[in-house]
C-alpha cells in the first residue's frame, strides 16, 4: 500500500511539472509572449503584466492548496504587504535601485516573520477546518489595522507613489513581469521537487500517515507556508511596480479568493494552472467590463467571479488544466500498431 | 461602578449578538462538518431584509420575521443544492460557501446599493431606562433578553426534542445514525436552515443597533464568530455560548480602556487559547 | 428455501483501494454465519457494504429476495438489517435511554416488548439507563450496541467483532447474549476470538485478501486444524 502510495504521489509530481506534452506548449507560449510587445499595443501588453505578476501570486497559492493541501484564506495579507512595504518604501525614502532592493528585503523579513507567526497559531487548531478559519480571522487582522493605520498607509483612499526609473517603460515592465514569473515557477517547481516537497504530498494525501512514518508535519507545512509566504510577497512587490498604488483592498479576503480562484479554475497541483486559470479569469474580467456598454449588469464582475467559482468547484473539480490533460489521453492516445 | 454597568450591559449585548450567529455556525459545523462561510451573508440579508420591511412597513417585528424567513429559506436553498453534492468533501464546502458568500453580497450591493442605509430601532425600545444610577438603552437590555431566550431555546431543542438526540448522535458519527435507520440528510437540512434564520436574526436585531446597514457587515461579524467557534470548541453549544461572552465582553472592556488594541485583541485571545488547548476550551480532543 | 441474504461477487472500495474483490455467501433463515479471516481481509468492509455505507459497490446484495445494492444506508436498516458495528459505537451525548430510543423503528408494543426483553439479557444497562453512555465501561457499551439493535425488528442482523477489546469475563457475557440472540435472529457474526466463533456459529465463510476462499460447517472446522492454520494462522 505505502509503495503504491509513492508511485501515486510520484505521478502527480510529474504529470503536474513534467508533462511532456506540455514542455513544447510551453516553449511555444513563451515565444509569442517574446513576441507579444511588438505585436499588440500597450493595453495588451500592461494586461499581461498583470497577468504575470497575478500568476505568481497564483502559484504562491497553488503551492499551498495544491501541494500541501492548506487553505489559507489570509494569504492576501503576504501580497498586500508586499505591495504596501515595496510603496512606502518608494513614496518615502526615493526610487533608486537600491531601495527596490530594501523594499525586496523588507518584504522578505516581513513574508517570514508573518509566515511564521500564521503558521505557528493555525496549524495547532489541527486540521483544514480550523486553519481556514484561522488564517482567515489573521488576514482579516491585517486588513483592520492597515486600515486604521492611516497615517502610514492612507486606508481605503490608498497610496500612491513613484517607482524606480527602470520599470517606468510599459514594455520594459513586461519583459521584467514575464523573466520573473518564469523564474519563480523554475524555483517553485525545484522546490516541489526537492524531498522537502515530496514530504508536503504525502501530507496532503494523508496527514495521519505522514505523522505515522515519523515526519513532523507541522514544521513541514510551516516551511510550505514560508516559502509561498516570500513568494507571495514579492509578487506584491512586483504588483506595486505596475500598479504604482496600494490600498486596502490588496489585504481583503476577497484578494485571496483571487488567488485561490484561479488556481481552481486552472487545475490545483500543477503550478502552471495558476498561470492558466490567472490568464483565463484577467481575460473574462476584461472582456467583461468591456461589455459594460451593452448592459450595466456587466460592471458587477463580483457577481460573475462567484458564480464562476461555484460552477467551477461543483462541475469542474479539476480545472482547464485537467480538462486538457483528460483530452491529451483520451482523444490524441497514440494508436497502438496492431 | 456606573461604568462598570455600563459596559456589562453593552458587552452582554454584543455578546448576544454574536452568539445568534456562531451558535448555527458551531451547530452546523459539529453536526454535518461543514464551515459554512456563507453564514455571514444569511446576517447580512437578515439586516437588510429586516431595514427593506420596515421602510414599507413601519413594524419592526414584522421586519424581524421577514429576515428569519429570508435566513431559513437561503439555508434551505443553499444545502440543497450545494452543500449537498459535497458532504464528506471538506474543501469542496469551504470554496462552494466561499463562492455563495461573494456572489450573496454583491447581490445585496446590486439590490440596496454600496452606501450604508440607516436603520431604526423598535419604538418600544427606542428608550432609555435607569439601572443601577446609569442610564442604559432599553434596545440593548432587549438584546440580552432575546440572547439568554435564544440560548434556553436551543438548550432545550438539543437536550429535549428528537432532532436535538439526532444533532447530539450526529456530532458524533453521522454514519451510525444512517446504519440505525434514520435519514440524517433531512435533519441536516432542518439544522441547515435554521442556522441560517438564526444568523439571519442576528443581523436584523444588529442594524437597529448601530444604525445603519452596509453590504460588508456580514464578513466583519462572521470573523467574530468564527473565532468564537475556535475560542468555544467546534461544535460545542457551551463552549459556543462562553465563547460569545467572553469575545463580547472582553470587545467592549478593550474599546474602552485601550481602543487601539480592539482589532487585535480577539485575535491575541484566539492565539492564547489554541496555544493552550488547540481543541478550544470545551472542544473534544481528537474529534 | 430463499436465503434471507444473498451476496454473489461482492465488490467495493474505499477511496482508490479495492477492499472487497469478490465475496459470495448465502445467510438462511435462523442460521448463524461466522466470518473468518485475518486482519485486512475485508470482513468489516463486507459488513458496511451491505449496509450501504460504501457508495461504490458492485455485485449482488439481495435480501429476502430483493435488490439493496446501492441504496443508503437508513433505507437498508428500515428494511429489517441490524447493525453492531466495530469498536462499540454508542452515542456518548445520549443517555443509554436516548441510545435505544434513537434507534426504535418503531413505537409499537412489540418493539417495547423487545426493547423490555434486551434490558432483562443486560442488566448492567437497566442499572445505568439515564446515564450518558461516554460514562459506560467497554463491556457496557457493548451491550448497549446490542440491546439497541435486538429491540428492532431484523430480518438480520451483522455483528461486527463484539469481543474485541473486552476483558474474558464480558466476552463470556457478550457470547452468552449472542448464542441467546441467535435462538430468534438470523446472524452474521465477524469474529477473531475462534472460541466464541465456534460457540456461535453454525457456518463459516473464510475470506482472504477481499474473497471468500472457503465455507463450510463450524463444527468441522472446530476439527480440521490444518484448515485452521491454512487460513487463519490460529496458535501462532
Amino acid at each position: 500500500m505505502l509503495a503504491s502510495l509513492q508511485k501515486r504521489l510520484h505521478d502527480t509530481v510529474r504529470q503536474g511539472v513534467f508533462h511532456p506534452q506540455f514542455h513544447f506548449l510551453a516553449y511555444a507560449l513563451l515565444g509569442v509572449l517574446l513576441l507579444l510587445p511588438q505585436l499588440t499595443g500597450l493595453v495588451t501588453v500592461g494586461l499581461f503584466t498583470r497577468i504575470f505578476v497575478l500568476a505568481v501570486f497564483g502559484m504562491s497559492y497553488d503551492l499551498l492548496r495544491g501541494y500541501a493541501g492548506i487553505i489559507n484564506l489570509g494569504h492576501a495579507l503576504f501580497f498586500g504587504g508586499g505591495t504596501y512595504i515595496a510603496g512606502i518604501v518608494f513614496a518615502n525614502y526615493g526610487t533608486s535601485p537600491s531601495m527596490l532592493g530594501l523594499a525586496v528585503l523588507g518584504t522578505t523579513a516581513y513574508a517570514m516573520l508573518a509566515a511564521l507567526l500564521m503558521g505557528k497559531i493555525a496549524f495547532r487548531g489541527g486540521n483544514v477546518v480550523a486553519c481556514a478559519m484561522i488564517t482567515l480571522a489573521l488576514g482579516e487582522i491585517v486588513r483592520q489595522i492597515a486600515e486604521s493605520w492611516r497615517a502610514v498607509t492612507h486606508g481605503a483612499d490608498g497610496l500612491t507613489f513613484p517607482i524606480p526609473m527602470m520599470f517606468r517603460d510599459r514594455v520594459a515592465l513586461y519583459y521584467y513581469a514575464l523573466a520573473f514569473m518564469v523564474i519563480m515557477m523554475l524555483a517553485l517547481r525545484q522546490f516541489i521537487m526537492s524531498p522537502t516537497g515530496r514530504v508536503l504530498l504525502a501530507i496532503r494525501e494523508n496527514e495521519q500517515r505522514a505523522i505515522f512514518l515519523g515526519y513532523n508535519t507541522a514544521s513541514y507545512k510551516l516551511v510550505a507556508l514560508q516559502v509561498a509566504g516570500v513568494v507571495c510577497g514579492w509578487s506584491g512587490v512586483m504588483f506595486a511596480l505596475t500598479s504604482r498604488f496600494a490600498n486596502t483592498e490588496l489585504l481583503t479576503v476577497q484578494q485571496t479568493l483571487n488567488a485561490l480562484l484561479v488556481t481552481i479554475v486552472g487545475g490545483t497541483g500543477t503550478l502552471y494552472g495558476a498561470i492558466v486559470g490567472t490568464a483565463f479569469v484577467q481575460l473574462a474580467q476584461h472582456t467583461l467590463l468591456g461589455l459594460r456598454g451593452v448592459h450595466p449588469i456587466f460592471e458587477r464582475w463580483l457577481l460573475f467571479f462567484g458564480a464562476i467559482y461555484v460552477f467551477v468547484v461543483l462541475f469542474m473539480p479539476t480545472g482547464i488544466v485537467g480538462l486538457y490533460q483528460r483530452f491529451i489521453s483520451h482523444w490524441l492516445q497514440p494508436v497502438k500498431p496492431r | 461602578m456606573d461604568t462598570f454597568i455600563i459596559l456589562l450591559v453593552n458587552g452582554l449585548a454584543d455578546a448576544s449578538l454574536i452568539f445568534l450567529m456562531a451558535a448555527g455556525l458551531s451547530i452546523i459545523l459539529g453536526m454535518m462538518g461543514v464551515l459554512n462561510f456563507a453564514h455571514g451573508t444569511m446576517f447580512l440579508w437578515g439586516g437588510y431584509t429586516s431595514v427593506w420591511i420596515m421602510a414599507r412597513t413601519g413594524n419592526f417585528w414584522l421586519g424581524a420575521l421577514g429576515a428569519v424567513a429570508v435566513g431559513a429559506l437561503m439555508g434551505l436553498v443553499f444545502e440543497r443544492l450545494f452543500i449537498r453534492p459535497a458532504y464528506g468533501k471538506v474543501t469542496a464546502q469551504i470554496l462552494i460557501t466561499l463562492g455563495l458568500m461573494i456572489v450573496f453580497t454583491d447581490l445585496a450591493r446590486l439590490l440596496w446599493g454600496a452606501t450604508p442605509l440607516p436603520a431604526l430601532r423598535p419604538a418600544v425600545f427606542d428608550g432609555m431606562v435607569a439601572l443601577g444610577g446609569v442610564r442604559i438603552a432599553e434596545y440593548r437590555i432587549f438584546l440580552i433578553v432575546i440572547g439568554v431566550l435564544v440560548a434556553i431555546g436551543i438548550h432545550a431543542l438539543i437536550n429535549r426534542t428528537r432532532i436535538g438526540m439526532v444533532m447530539r448522535a450526529g456530532v458524533q458519527s453521522p454514519e451510525m445514525v444512517r446504519a440505525l435507520g434514520i435519514d440524517i440528510s433531512k435533519y441536516f437540512t432542518l439544522v441547515f436552515a435554521g442556522g441560517a434564520a438564526l444568523a439571519a436574526l442576528g443581523g436584523a436585531l444588529y442594524v437597529p443597533l448601530v444604525g445603519s446597514v452596509w453590504s460588508g457587515m456580514g464578513m466583519e461579524n462572521q470573523i467574530l464568530a468564527f473565532i468564537v467557534v475556535v475560542v468555544g470548541g467546534m461544535g460545542s453549544f457551551i463552549g459556543t455560548a462562553a465563547g460569545s461572552l467572553l469575545i463580547g465582553l472582553m470587545g467592549t472592556l478593550v474599546a474602552w480602556f485601550f481602543p487601539p488594541a480592539a482589532v487585535v485583541a480577539n485575535v491575541l485571545l484566539m492565539a492564547v487559547v489554541l496555544v493552550w488547548k488547540p481543541a478550544g476550551l470545551f472542544g473534544l480532543e481528537g474529534k | 428455501m430463499q436465503p434471507v441474504l444473498k451476496l454473489e461477487n461482492l465488490s467495493s472500495f474505499i477511496g482508490p483501494f479495492h477492499i472487497v474483490q469478490g465475496v459470495s455467501l448465502d445467510v438462511f433463515p435462523g442460521e448463524a454465519v461466522v466470518i473468518l479471516g485475518r486482519n485486512g481481509s475485508g470482513k468489516t468492509t463486507t459488513l458496511r457494504t451491505i449496509m450501504g455505507l460504501l457508495r461504490v459497490a458492485s455485485g449482488v446484495i439481495e435480501l429476502a429476495g430483493e435488490t439493496i445494492l446501492g441504496l443508503p444506508a437508513h433505507q437498508v436498516a428500515r428494511r429489517g438489517v441490524g447493525y453492531v458495528p466495530e469498536d462499540c459505537i454508542v452515542f456518548n451525548f445520549l443517555t443509554v435511554k436516548e441510545n435505544l430510543q434513537i434507534a426504535m423503528r418503531k413505537a409499537d408494543k412489540e418493539t417495547y416488548a423487545r426493547q423490555s426483553y434486551a434490558l432483562d439479557l443486560f442488566p448492567d444497562l437497566k442499572k445505568a439507563y439515564s446515564r450518558y453512555a461516554a460514562t459506560l465501561s467497554g463491556g457496557q457499551r457493548q451491550m448497549l450496541a446490542i440491546a439497541r439493535v435486538l429491540q428492532n425488528d431484523n430480518k438480520i442482523i451483522l455483528i461486527d467483532e463484539p469481543s474485541k477489546g473486552l476483558a474474558p469475563i464480558i466476552v463470556e457475557r457478550v457470547g452468552e447474549a449472542l448464542i441467546a440472540m441467535k435462538n430468534s435472529c438470523t446472524l452474521i457474526l465477524v469474529e477473531q476470538n475462534f472460541p466464541l466463533a465456534c460457540a456461535v456459529g453454525d457456518r463459516y465463510y473464510i475470506l482472504n485478501s477481499g474473497r471468500s476462499v472457503h465455507s463450510g460447517s463450524v463444527a468441522e472446522l472446530a476439527q480440521d486444524v490444518q484448515l485452521q492454520n491454512r487460513f487463519l494462522s490460529i496458535g501462532s
